[in-house]
């Protein structure tokens, strides 16, 4: 991707405040608790990348499709669509906007279909009840509540930058990006901007591997406390991770969640 | 922006129709401000299981990132499901009206103008790392105030990814530099400045500078007035994928084509015009050359020209008879014709 990030809309309209982002989600919280809609999103977001490497799609556009997940949902309760159908929608769109070239509505329904089934069918039993024409139909309302941002910028660059600034350490490299993977499936893309997030999972990479990067990491012209930030949010991620089984919880969440009515759009217009 | 509904603007006049979409003349009710609402097509009922037009998406996804006084505003997108229309600012005329108007008179100051708007434009364009892929005069708009902004991205492209192909199947023929017509994949900014000195050369002549009517018939137009490139004039050209032999002919010197124009114009132009590609200069170069600091100075906005009948509303619905004669005219001119307004 390419551009000046400080001039983006990616900056300008969408690092959002956490307060908002609370605020926003009330309604949701009625019925999950804070920690069992980051359960939810983390599912989610294992779908959007099982589906994703389905389709064989660079990490780049999957970590794109996933940011669209969150930023539709940042504003938009979990009834709204169902997030089942957006999952897909958000791959449909980000492979055409990072030029991946498309994959049609009607394979990408198909293997939902299978995905569902095969993989995720602890959580889904049912068939998977969406076609093409759903995607199709759900991909103007999710470039809407976007408002028509489409680029997104990833933390993958900066961290290769930042990495070769360190120096060459393949193995810091690798982890860091492992856990810029994870750090999808918080709402870290929603809050910082993506060379603070890189920065994060660089340091969380040092304290596995036992590196030490002290005086590296005090010359960087960041906000050390937002690095803490997203640091400590990237642990708390691993600790709910660690205690959360998917194949017996999910299920029961995905109950709880407010039910979207069948093919009703949300309230697009604010 | 936030997208809006569709209620929003009430139709005045049809303006264009191309490949793509369809052009309107319209009022934002909410706030009176005249606008161009581009309705892209449906298409085949393949291209509606793609969903969202491509092309579309394109000028949304980089419209919505830029912002520069030489680069058209998109304001809004609206539609439902697959169809969608992008909001504009309305600009009053473009580059080829402007040519083709027998009663405008275009000064060297004129000239100059149009230039260095184009440039500027171009300029932040390539510092976004976007490249246009489709300048020619009918993309470049002017409005009352003479300000000039570069329209139509529908094919515009992220460039600078060392490993990603192009096609060459871009640029509308008469402005496509000769590596897109030897079948480049990977180039890059200098394929528009390639298509700045066309419409530069426009901008003397009054009439289209390189008007091929095939691809070969192109690249021989282009060989018979800067010669015919060897591989030392222009290392790796017999390596390019559709490259073919041409019969040598010798650079015709450009003072001797354009024999009115000043020599820090044809400086210009022979920069712009370096058949090798690396060599050809960048928009920042182009702006630093003596020319757009020499006399005359560039003329104001508010003095360039502007066609008659301009503020005239056309009736409604009907369209706009000269332009319709327009894009016949280029309609009937084989390869690839795109939309523009």
């Amino acid at each position: 991707m390419a551009g000046n990030f400080w001039k983006s809309s990616h900056f300008q309209q969408w690092i959002l405040d956490k307060q908002d982002l609370v605020r926003e989600r009330q309604e949701d919280l009625k019925h999950l608790t804070e920690e069992e809609y980051m359960k939810v999103q983390i599912f989610f977001s294992n779908f959007i990348q099982v589906l994703g490497e389905q389709h064989k799609l660079r990490q780049q556009v999957i970590a794109t499709a996933t940011v669209y997940f969150k930023r539709f949902y940042a504003r938009n309760s979990l009834k709204s669509i169902d997030p089942f159908l957006l999952a897909p929608t958000c791959i449909f769109l980000a492979s055409k906007v990072e030029e991946f070239g498309v994959i049609s509505a009607n394979r990408l329904a198909a293997s939902c279909t299978n995905v569902v089934k095969n993989k995720f069918s602890y959580a889904y039993p049912q068939d998977y009840p969406y076609h093409s024409k759903h995607i199709l139909e759900c991909e103007f309302y999710l470039l809407e509540n976007l408002d028509c941002c489409l680029i997104v910028f990833q933390p993958y660059r900066p961290l290769l930058l930042l990495i070769q600034d360190i120096g060459q350490e393949e193995q810091l490299q690798a982890l860091s990006w492992r856990i810029i993977n994870d750090s999808l499936r918080t709402d870290l893309s929603l809050l910082y901007a993506p060379h603070q997030i890189a920065i994060g999972a660089l340091q969380i990479a040092c304290v596995i591997l036992q590196k030490e990067l002290k005086s590296w990491f005090a010359e960087l012209n960041v906000d050390m406390d937002k690095i803490q930030e997203i640091a400590r949010a990237i642990v708390n991620l691993f600790e709910l991770w660690k205690g959360f089984d998917e194949k017996k919880e999910i299920a029961g969440l995905l109950e709880k969640l407010p039910k979207a009515k069948p093919n009703v759009a949300p309230n697009a217009t604010r | 922006m936030a997208p809006s509904s569709y209620k929003k603007y009430e139709k005045i006049s049809f303006l264009g129709e191309g490949q793509f979409a369809m052009v309107y003349k319209a009022r934002n009710i909410e706030t009176d401000d005249i606008v161009a609402v581009k309705k892209i097509k449906l298409g085949s009922k393949e291209e509606a299981r793609d969903g969202i037009n491509r092309t579309a998406l394109r000028e949304i996804k980089l419209l919505q990132e830029l912002s520069h006084e030489n680069v058209i505003g998109l304001l809004d997108v609206f539609g439902h499901k697959s169809n969608v229309s992008l909001v504009f600012e309305f600009i009053d005329t473009d580059l080829e009206i402007i040519i083709k108007d027998q009663k405008i008179v275009l000064t060297p100051g004129n000239i100059k103008s149009y230039l260095i708007q184009t440039l500027k434009g171009l300029e932040y364009l390539h510092r976004s790392w976007i490249m246009h892929r489709d300048l020619k005069p009918n993309n470049l708009l002017v409005n009352s105030a003479g300000i000039l902004k570069v329209g139509d991205f529908g094919l515009a492209k992220f460039y600078g990814s060392p490993s990603r192909i192009n096609t060459h199947q871009v640029v509308t023929r008469w402005y496509r530099a000769p590596e897109l017509l030897f079948g480049a994949r990977h180039y890059a900014t200098g394929v528009d400045i390639w298509a700045v000195g066309c419409i530069l050369a426009e901008l003397l002549l009054r009439v289209p500078f390189l008007p091929g009517d095939s691809d070969l018939n192109q690249l021989d137009r282009i060989f018979s007035v800067f010669g015919t490139p060897s591989e030392e004039l222009w290392p790796g050209v017999k390596l390019l994928p559709d490259y073919i032999q041409f019969k040598p002919y010798p650079a015709i010197p450009l003072k001797e084509i354009f024999t009115a124009c000043s020599d820090d114009l044809i400086e210009v132009a022979d920069k712009m015009f370096s058949l090798y590609p690396m060599k050809r200069c960048t928009a920042t170069e182009a702006l630093k050359m003596p020319y757009f600091s020499n006399r005359p100075p560039p003329t104001e906005g508010s003095k360039l020209p502007m066609p008659v009948k301009q503020s005239e509303e056309e009736p409604s619905g009907k369209p706009n008879l000269k332009r319709k004669l327009l894009d016949q005219i280029s309609d009937s001119i084989p390869g690839k014709k795109r939309l523009q307004f």
